[in-house]
């Protein structure tokens, strides 16, 4: 792919990526706010709570590490845990790196520092929409998204003990990761992978917190053997 | 565990996300992941999120004897419907937190 040179072109599509983010923003605010909130409430210096917003920069890998924290687990376990929930970043790299040969060494790395799960997936979709300005539409979304994630993060960890017990505003993580989880169940198989990782969680009590990472293990084991049993559940394989 | 020891778990957690973002982008795209690599990753997602949701469902601590906790199985059974039919995470948390405090309000 050709590199392009004519700035104020990267400025329209970077700016096209800024206002993509709108429709998430709600979205991303709340759950900000909440993994913030929760970081803060398990004990968390403002400053630790801060810098895993901006160094894990990763909600659903920020709550694991929360509750692990709280739950009093090794270190160690609460470093391969979060890491494991976000092992799927290297699929969207390598998506990703297809669009950013052309680029410089410094968006690279900022797109890679940038990645989530929604600028991914509303870049993808004008990939599939046959697109051209994909790496500096993909930088603006990123970059605003992690604004927003930024500011919510900061607001949840010093007003979000102001928040009364009563309101049970932890529960906004479970349907956060709810409303994330079931457009990911495109087929059987992968049906049978949330339902086997979510029943293992709940029945199976290992010494270490070591919990998720079965449930994530047993999840995928599920899955795969589904696959290969009974092809037709898993669906454009 | 000690503030020193919190750091430091979080900065390892930071680079080794950083890293797995990172990946292919810093090299240039170069490579492909092996076939059994992207099956796993393909399946880890969906079950660690229902991993994450499952226990905030309970009663109870989990366990053998765990049991559902009324209120918010009900509340999580409406945000995945809502979620099923409009895709909206907003949506999905508008109207579980509504079904929750409903419930709780009425003392279900």
């Amino acid at each position: 792919m050709k590199n392009r040179v004519a700035s104020p072109d990267r400025q329209q599509d970077f700016l096209a990526g800024v206002r993509a983010c709108m429709p998430l923003g709600p979205g991303i605010l709340l759950f900000g706010m909440v993994c913030g909130a929760a970081a803060a409430g398990v004990g968390l210096t403002p400053g630790q709570s801060f810098a895993l917003s901006w160094m894990v920069f990763a909600g659903s890998s920020q709550i694991v590490a929360t509750q692990l924290f709280a739950a009093g687990a090794p270190g160690w376990v609460i470093v391969l845990t979060g890491w494991v929930v976000n092992l799927r970043f290297m699929m969207y790299s390598a998506t990703l790196a297809q669009h950013f040969r052309g680029e410089s060494r410094g968006a690279r790395w900022l797109a890679g520092y940038l990645l989530t799960d929604q600028a991914f997936g509303v870049t993808l979709a004008r990939v599939l929409d046959g697109r051209k300005d994909i790496p500096w539409f993909y930088l603006g979304i990123a970059a605003a998204l992690w604004l927003l994630w930024q500011v919510a993060s900061l607001t949840g960890i010093f007003l979000g003990a102001l928040v009364p017990k009563s309101w049970s505003v932890d529960f906004v993580v479970a349907l956060t990761f709810i409303g994330v989880l079931t457009p990911l169940l495109r087929d059987r198989a992968l049906a049978a992978a949330a339902v086997s990782g979510g029943l293992t969680s709940v029945f199976l009590v290992l010494p270490l917190k070591l919990n998720l990472m079965a449930a994530a293990l047993v999840g995928a084991a599920v899955g795969i053997a589904m696959e290969k049993l009974w092809p037709t559940s898993r669906s454009g394989a | 565990m000690a503030d020193i020891a919190i750091w430091g778990v979080i900065a390892a957690l930071g680079l080794a996300t950083f890293a797995t973002r990172l990946s292919f982008l810093a090299l240039l795209g170069e490579g492909e992941l092996p076939r059994w690599l992207k099956h796993v990753l393909h399946y880890v997602p969906p079950a660690i999120l229902a991993a994450i949701v499952a226990p905030q469902l309970l009663a109870g601590a989990p366990g053998l004897a765990a049991t559902l906790d009324g209120p918010r199985a009900a509340a999580a059974l409406a945000g995945f419907a809502v979620a099923w039919f409009t895709r909206s995470t907003f949506a999905t948390i508008a109207v579980g937190m509504a079904v929750l405090w409903g419930l709780t309000l009425v003392q279900w």
